[in-house]
């Protein structure tokens, strides 16, 4: 990830003084970062502050200390974590955790932190940042962070099939219950009943890392993003065993298998005549994207039928709004479900666990935060992060994207 | 009985005619403190060739498992000798041909073929007066919708189609033999032959059996083939079915009854997951694309592996954590114990390899096979499991030629299964796994009948190439005996390579996606070896399930469980070290000839081979239980044409027991109905030590008269004995405070070796039941094994006894025993005339030392209907199997113990001690 772009172009960046808080979430491949900044004090007039929590029906007390601000989001990968703590160290993001509430006079500062990273580089903030993670549990944070972005921000779920973008309109009060499938480098399924009320029913440990991985060892490509770059010019059909190829150019139709059905993903690979170098990268990369994607929407279908589930969420960074990927697991999910299950997504995708470690300082005593419910008003910030990720859909960046918010001092 | 026995005969260096019971008497103490008198003339001497000569030509066996399952002559190592599992070429194939179904996958072609075997229907009189005293009628075999005959397993990889095509012209297995007994008899030879064929390759290469062979492929859909192969498997094969934990592979008895529904998933090059409710029945409820194909695909593009086969082998030694991103990885070797997930567990496969340090060389292809292969089977467990849950189901079958046996991959996808269903449900797997699709298109030929056979009509055999080729016999065909054996000879060079260990991963490599490090057991199974063998399974139509058990579904033959691996070695070593000499009696028995020495050698190898094999894989050739080692034995020696090694011992001894049986009966009539009821079992007992398959006994032959031994071990059977049931038994026979019992009906003498214990112990036993109004039925063995006494042989026996004994004369005429003896109006006259009831022979059925009482002949099926008392007689019979067995008549188990360990195990007992067992009807 390019954080250096980011943090120059960051607008929200200057005034040192104004960046508050800070939470992450550490993965196996990537660190996410959220991290809150104030506006100026007059940058926003206090009556559209106002009229905008009435209008959406805040009960927020006007007697508490109302803050403007913008929450940004960006990722480092997980091995080069020594750029994120340069990055939070140059932000003073660190400065913003809170005190130990039931020490007040320590002047211990806590940052908020999930994934198994919190446990991992705990030492290692210590001792580059003087601060002490705070961990929270990561599947509570992805939880918290999803039904925190469904119910709060406008468009932020939608349907892909066939290329076509569709956002979806969530009633927050029919929200639950959901099956959530957060693809990181492994995936993890989890129905959510409500805030709070979830149980990690599923996961698989084909994921993102299973992608990259493979492909690193496949073709030559230098990150993820390339790869996945790559996938758009492939032809799968190269390399996977079709039904027609069993059957000689015909259906199977009596079980309802087209002849363009994948058989067997890289099952054309076992000829003898051709090696690894006879493979284009390209094809090499849609292979491997549609037998993951599939294989996810696939179990993650099956967990909904389980549960009932008619909603399933997909997030986590191996999407990255990457139109073929959510098409296929669209097509996946409408595949095996005969259309009776939907698959959705979300714009800040790949946030979820922290944007919920975020959220936790909420439940902290002392220094805590409220965010209010707002609408995004995008495009913001644009520019804030993560602008050379996909454009794939409408030739917006879906990724990164800040949300405005309004942070209340308890 | 024999062979039976732990400590066979290693006392026995001379040949057999060195061994008489000579007139220098000593006297000899054994162990056991028997003084041994010795000193009587066995005079009886008489060269009695004709039970030989009837024995060659007569063995009209049920179980025909005599001849060589495979014509392997002219065999040959095709191509480089040196790699594994070399291509076998059986030039001269001439059975007696066929059907044909194929099922032509992606990856493999796999053939299932009938070889019809025609029973010699051989005339003996015996079995006419049997059939006519049985009600058994003459047609009842040809009522039978299918004729015997045998069912090959045969796979290609469909890279190598030509191979498969010349295999299948060679063998003539396109021109399936049309004539009255066949099925499908409404095609005329050669002309629009059709094979039935399934899976994709039957449209695609269509096109190219018609030019190669001129034969038409008659296309099977391929789930429906799937699911009648798996479920014909599943009912006609009493342990196909398996599960495999940990490494722990345990067999698993099927009720028919209780089958369905199941989930069926074949993992061939793709993974279908079908849902089976019936036959015919059924639907595909899901699949997925990450399947065999996908591991050998990406496998070959990720390592320099050229077959399937060495990329599964490598991953034997694999660690995937080198490789894969585990949740101690991520959790800095904590367990995410929150949701059950511990740090060994699998977060994301390959998951590793995104590390910019690293490079595809820099992996070893071991790591990378383990990594392919648990994220594959993983994957392919949680989708079934997911399915099943979906539908209720409890039970999931894994079929496909991806399993191939191998413990890793059964290991993870069971536990996937297990994992995620809590333990709920099971998954369990398949021997024919590769099967199904191929066994499902033979199926679909019409009339075949199969679709009636039973269980009971099924006996599956391992040929002599199994522990070498691991099933995999292919390429052309084969002829005579000699040229087997010099297949033999070469292989053999091979043989020690092919069977040698394969290095063990390192411990602690293999965190199992989620679990820990197989047990130290499962570390043990090799890759290679993997590959379950599958036997030809040979429809023998006239078996039965013996009617008086008790509980024929949970009867189980085998006393002594193999599974026990201690037990196992001392079985092996037994046998291995008993070798020796039985092949020098089996030279021996056909006289000596450097033919039959080389014959002797080659079968040698064979069973060590075998006995290999299994030590290294006991669940190699399905459940094993000690009858099936020593049947195995007895298989081994028939396909080398030992027909019968003992013949010449067991005349004689059969000769010196006649010539002392008028003494004997003498004796017992002076005695009084109790003394003589105790005499008569001690008699049984003590003539139970003649047993060739006991080293014990053997010695003591060389120190004695038969005579003396029996009267000196009859004397030692002081009561009471280990069991000792023998109150109960009197009190039936006899009544209790003068009351006179009603006599039994019909009694079922299931007997043991020749010599004393026929003529001496069961004979004088069979007279007293015959002379209290019981009607006796002998049962023997079809073929011979070691010296126990067979059907065939019963006869003259008999007839010789009853020129001494008018009890047995008359019972033996009105059994129609005595034909060949008397002149042929006694034979007509018999029945009416005589006032006795009848004394009988039936073959049991089989052709091993022990008896599996849910394969038995119809013969012995027929004469069990009207039968109230089953005795059991020897080791074998009565210790070895169905010791724990439950009639539904009255049963009486006799037998001496001969070995040591057995006596410990069994009744906590010693060498020599007796068993009586007496139970009432259940």
């Amino acid at each position: 990830m390019d954080h250096l772009a980011h943090v120059s172009n960051q607008p929200n960046s200057q005034p040192q003084s104004q960046i508050s808080h800070l939470a992450l979430d550490i993965g196996g491949s990537l660190i996410k970062l959220v991290y809150f900044c104030r506006y100026d004090d007059n940058c926003r007039d206090d009556d559209e502050l106002r009229s905008q929590n009435e209008s959406l029906g805040s009960e927020s007390d006007n007697s508490r200390p109302v803050l403007g601000g913008k929450l940004h989001f960006a990722k480092f990968e997980t091995s080069k974590i020594n750029d994120c703590l340069e990055f939070i160290h140059s932000m003073k993001l660190h400065l913003g955790g809170f005190h130990d509430c039931t020490a007040p006079s320590s002047d211990k500062i806590f940052i908020k932190a999930t994934g198994g990273g919190a446990y991992k580089f705990a030492d290692l903030f210590k001792e580059k940042l003087g601060v002490s993670l705070d961990k929270e549990d990561e599947m509570e944070c992805l939880v918290t962070g999803a039904n925190f972005l469904l119910k709060a921000v406008h468009q932020e779920a939608f349907t892909y099939l066939d290329g076509q973008k569709e956002f979806a309109q969530i009633d927050p009060n029919d929200l639950y219950p959901y099956l959530l499938v957060n693809i990181g480098s492994g995936v993890s399924m989890i129905k959510v009943d409500g805030d709070g009320k979830f149980e990690r029913v599923s996961g698989t440990s084909l994921g993102g890392g299973t992608f990259w991985g493979l492909g690193r060892l496949l073709t030559k490509c230098k990150n993820f993003d390339e790869l996945l770059e790559l996938s758009h010019q492939g032809n799968n059909r190269v390399i996977d065993m079709l039904v027609g190829d069993i059957y000689g150019g015909t259906d199977y139709a009596k079980i309802g298998l087209s002849a363009t059905t994948i058989a067997s993903s890289f099952g054309k690979a076992i000829s003898d005549n051709k090696g690894l170098v006879d493979y284009k990268p390209e094809d090499i990369s849609r292979s491997l994207l549609r037998m993951i994607s599939n294989n996810i929407g696939q179990i993650s279908y099956l967990n909904a039928l389980r549960f009932g589930l008619k909603r399933i969420f997909f997030a986590g960074f191996f999407i990255r709004g990457h139109a073929y990927t959510m098409d296929t697991i669209s097509v996946a999910v409408n595949f095996w479900s005969k259309g009776e299950a939907e698959a959705m997504f979300l714009r800040h995708e790949g946030f979820l666990g922290a944007l919920g470690a975020f959220m936790s300082y909420e439940k902290q005593c002392l220094d805590g935060l409220t965010v209010n419910k707002i609408p995004q008003r995008f495009p913001i910030s644009v520019s804030s992060a993560g602008n050379k990720i996909y454009c794939s859909m409408n030739g917006k960046s879906n990724d990164n994207e800040s949300i405005e918010c309004t942070v209340y001092r308890t | 009985m024999a062979g039976l026995n732990g400590d066979p005969f290693l006392g026995i260096d001379d040949n057999i005619e060195k061994l008489q019971y000579n007139n220098n008497s000593k006297e000899v103490i054994d162990k056991e403190g028997l003084v041994v008198g010795i000193g009587e003339d066995s005079s009886n001497n008489k060269n009695n060739n004709q039970g030989g000569e009837k024995d060659m030509a007569g063995n009209s066996i049920h179980r025909s498992g005599s001849r060589p399952q495979l014509d392997l002559s002219k065999a040959e190592i095709q191509g480089n000798s040196e790699e594994r599992d070399p291509t076998i070429l059986l030039p001269n194939q001439t059975d007696d041909i066929s059907h044909l179904a194929l099922d032509i996958g992606g990856s493999l072609i796999k053939l299932v073929y009938f070889s019809r075997h025609e029973d010699q229907s051989v005339d003996d009189k015996r079995k006419k007066t049997v059939k006519e005293r049985l009600g058994i009628s003459n047609g009842n075999r040809r009522n039978f919708p299918i004729l015997g005959g045998r069912l090959h397993f045969v796979k290609f990889e469909t890279s190598k189609l030509n191979e498969c095509l010349d295999f299948i012209s060679s063998k003539q297995l396109h021109r399936g033999r049309i004539d009255s007994h066949h099925w499908n008899s409404e095609a005329p030879a050669n002309e629009n032959a059709v094979i039935k064929a399934t899976g994709g390759g039957a449209y695609k290469f269509a096109d190219l059996f018609k030019e190669r062979l001129g034969v038409s492929i008659d296309k099977e859909d391929e789930m429906d083939c799937l699911v009648a192969g798996a479920n014909f498997l599943l009912k006609a094969i009493r342990h196909e079915a398996f599960t495999h934990m940990e490494g722990h592979k345990e067999f698993v008895q099927i009720d028919h009854n209780d089958l369905f529904p199941y989930l069926l998933v074949n993992i061939g090059s793709g993974v279908s997951i079908i849902k089976v409710d019936g036959d015919g029945k059924f639907q595909r409820v899901s699949g997925t694309n990450v399947g065999g194909g996908t591991y050998w695909g990406l496998g070959r593009l990720l390592t320099k592996c050229n077959s399937f086969d060495e990329l599964l082998e490598l991953s034997q030694r694999g660690d995937n954590r080198t490789i894969d991103m585990l949740v101690g990885d991520i959790y800095g070797g904590m367990d995410y114990s929150k949701i059950g997930l511990s740090a060994s567990t699998i977060a994301s496969s390959f998951g590793k390899a995104i590390s910019d340090k690293k490079e595809l060389q820099d992996y070893r292809p071991e790591d990378i096979s383990l990594s392919l292969l648990r994220m594959i089977s993983y994957n392919i467990g949680q989708i079934s499991y997911l399915n099943a849950l979906r539908f209720g189901l409890k039970r999931i079958f894994f079929g496909g030629f991806f399993i191939r046996g191998h413990a890793y991959t059964m290991d993870t996808i069971s536990f996937a299964v297990h994992f995620w269903s809590k333990g709920e449900a099971q998954a369990m797997f398949l021997r024919h796994e590769g099967f199904l699709g191929a066994v499902g298109a033979f199926m679909s030929y019409q009339k075949h009948g199969l679709d009636d056979l039973m269980v009971h009509h099924l006996v599956e055999r391992f040929p002599m190439g199994a522990p070498y080729t691991g099933g995999k016999i292919h390429g052309p065909p084969l002829g005579d005996l000699n040229e087997k054996i010099s297949w033999m000879e070469k292989f053999v060079l091979k043989g020690t390579e092919i069977t040698a260990p394969v290095p063990m991963a390192p411990p602690g490599t293999t965190g199992l996606g989620g679990f820990e490090v197989p047990s130290s057991r499962g570390a043990t199974l090799r890759s290679d070896a993997s590959a379950l063998n599958v036997g030809v399974l040979h429809l023998v139509p006239t078996l039965e399930v013996f009617p008086l058990l008790a509980d024929p579904k949970m009867y189980e033959p085998n006393t002594i469980d193999l599974s026990d691996h201690k037990e196992l070695e001392y079985w092996f070593t037994v046998l291995s070290e008993h070798l020796p000499d039985l092949v020098d009696k089996a030279v021996a028995s056909e006289g000596g000839t450097d033919d039959a020495k080389r014959r002797g050698d080659a079968f040698a190898r064979a069973f060590s081979a075998h006995l290999a094999r299994l030590m290294e894989e006991p669940a190699a050739y399905g459940k094993l239980g000690l009858a099936n080692l020593l049947e195995l034995r007895e298989e081994c020696l028939r396909e080398f044409q030992f027909l019968d090694a003992y013949r010449s011992i067991k005349q004689r001894e059969n000769e010196a027991s006649l010539a002392v049986l008028p003494d004997l009966l003498l004796e017992l009539d002076h005695m009084d109905e109790e003394t003589r009821l105790l005499t008569l079992i001690e008699g049984v007992l003590a003539a139970n030590i003649f047993d060739w398959g006991s080293r014990a006994c053997v010695d003591l032959y060389h120190k004695g008269t038969i005579i003396e031994i029996y009267r000196m071990s009859r004397n030692k059977m002081q009561r009471p004995w280990r069991v000792d049931d023998f109150d109960l038994f009197k009190e039936r026979m006899l009544g209790s405070e003068g009351k006179k019992p009603r006599p039994h009906k019909r009694a079922l003498l299931f007997v043991d070796n020749s010599g004393a214990d026929i003529v001496l112990g069961m004979l004088p036993l069979a007279r007293e039941l015959l002379r209290c109004g019981t009607e006796v039925v002998l049962v023997a063995n079809s073929l011979p094994a070691l010296n126990d006494v067979t059907a065939m042989e019963l006869p003259d026996i008999v007839a010789e006894a009853a020129k001494h004994c008018d009890i047995l004369r008359r019972a033996a005429e009105a059994g129609g025993l005595l034909v060949d003896a008397m002149n042929n109006n006694t034979l007509d006259g018999s029945r009416g005339n005589s006032s006795s009831v009848p004394l009988m022979v039936v073959e049991n059925g089989c052709g091993s030392p022990c008896i599996d009482l849910r394969q038995v002949s119809s013969e012995l099926a027929a004469a069990a209907k009207h039968a109230d008392l089953v005795i059991l007689e020897g080791m074998g019979r009565a210790l070895h199997t169905n010791f724990n067995a439950r009639f539904k008549c009255e049963a009486l188990k006799l037998a001496m113990v001969k070995n040591q360990r057995l006596a410990e195990k069994l009744i906590k007992g010693k060498i020599y001690d007796c068993v009586c067992r007496y139970e009432p009807a259940t």
